[in-house]
């Protein structure tokens, strides 16, 4: 069936079409929520995130000019309201939100597969520094390239990749010292 | 940019497989971990998600920012274009309403031949009218040469009758020229010998000094 591009959702939503609207939505909210559920931790968070990204949206849907990708541009707002929310509350990574998560997705039968996996890969995402984090969110959750991720995040490339090498650094040496604990404990 | 960190960010943009990356980063255990760390990243992304999306009703939030009130639209000016339209069609149609006797009939037309007939009507009446148009202007031109033959008639017999008259005065004053002229040829020439002579037996009398004498 015939997609239609987000530019011509958006042109259609300008013009008071609410169904137009309502598809620009539905296209984007999941990728949304599911960004605010890894960066801030809880659900309520990320709903917050949503909603709130969705009445900027709303309130500035006339100003996107179609310069980069509406997912993009869409995405760089969802990045400052984040950053905004987090500075707001002073977030740390030992929220108790942030521990709760997988042992709720653990309920699902299909995740158990590989579920020892990603509970490493989530741990170690939520160690690091938030502003790095940001950007291992954007590069390989959201599939935005460098250049796209120094836009939304009005930083330089380099900038960007320097972010991106020292978080996975930061990484491999996390997963070495539990490697290490591990070791131990046996 | 060291030669590993090209071929790192080659096989991020998929310009070099996975395979490849390995063979060509095996000696840089760095990058390798790096490679394996972004691996297992990828693996999460592409695993699916089960938390509920919460629902957010934000068709609220749109009408209020986005929708106008629909403009109350009069329908007058459109059924007044229909009933144009309609109008125009039954016109236009070979459909024939009648209303004779009570009864509204609506009659499909042979338009070709009721265009046929109307045509061949307006023929024949051209045809009367134009006949009609020559008898008159043929019967005028009759009447017109007719009065201009009498005229000439007249005109000529005028002239006729002026030159006659002409002549005639030509000839009365020849005439009289003439006999003015023998007058006076004869006075001068014969009267005085007429004067003189007189037979004996004339009978018409002679003049006298003493007065006339009869023989």
């Amino acid at each position: 069936m015939f997609k239609r591009s987000d530019e011509s959702l958006i042109a259609k939503a300008l013009n008071g079409d609410q169904h137009a609207w309502q598809q620009l939505v539905n296209r984007h909210q999941s990728a949304l929520f599911y960004f605010g559920l890894r960066l801030l931790g809880s659900q309520e968070d990320a709903s917050d995130l949503l909603q709130d990204v969705l009445m900027v949206l709303c309130r500035n849907l006339g100003q996107y000019r179609g310069d980069s990708s509406f997912k993009s541009w869409l995405f760089g707002i969802a990045n400052y309201r984040a950053m905004d929310m987090l500075r707001r509350r002073k977030y740390t990574d030992s929220d108790d939100a942030l521990a709760q998560m997988p042992a709720e997705a653990a309920e699902m039968p299909e995740q158990l597969a590989n579920q020892q996996q990603q509970q490493q890969v989530q741990q170690q995402l939520r160690k690091l520094p938030i502003e790095q984090r940001l950007v291992l969110e954007l590069k390989f959750y959201q599939q935005f390239t460098f250049d796209e991720i120094a836009t939304q995040l009005a930083i330089s490339s380099n900038t960007v990749k320097s972010r991106f090498y020292a978080a996975l650094d930061k990484m491999r040496l996390q997963l070495e010292s539990d490697h290490v604990e591990q070791s131990a404990n046996f | 940019m060291s030669n590993n960190q090209q071929i790192f960010e080659d096989w991020l943009e998929g310009k070099l497989t996975e395979q490849q990356c390995q063979q060509q980063l095996q000696f840089d255990p760095v990058w390798l971990d790096r490679m394996l760390n972004v691996q297992a990243m990828r693996a999460d992304a592409a695993a699916p998600r089960f938390e509920v999306v919460p629902e957010f009703d934000s068709s609220a939030l749109f009408a209020k920012q986005w929708q106008r009130p629909k403009p109350q639209r009069s329908w007058w000016p459109q059924v007044s274009l229909a009933l144009s339209c309609a109008a125009m069609l039954i016109s236009l149609s070979p459909a024939q309403l009648q209303l004779k006797d009570g009864s509204l009939t609506l009659s499909w037309q042979n338009t070709e031949a009721e265009v046929n007939a109307a045509v061949s009507t307006a023929l024949t009446a051209y045809q009367h009218e134009q006949q009609q148009w020559l008898l008159q202007q043929l019967d005028f031109q009759q009447q017109n040469t007719s009065t201009q033959l009498v005229l000439l008639k007249d005109y000529l017999q005028n002239e006729l009758k002026h030159d006659q008259r002409s002549d005639m005065l030509q000839l009365v004053e020849y005439l009289n020229q003439q006999r003015q002229s023998d007058w006076q040829y004869w006075q001068e020439n014969y009267q005085p010998v007429q004067a003189n002579y007189r037979p004996t037996d004339s009978y018409y009398l002679s003049p006298t000094n003493t007065g006339v004498v009869k023989p």
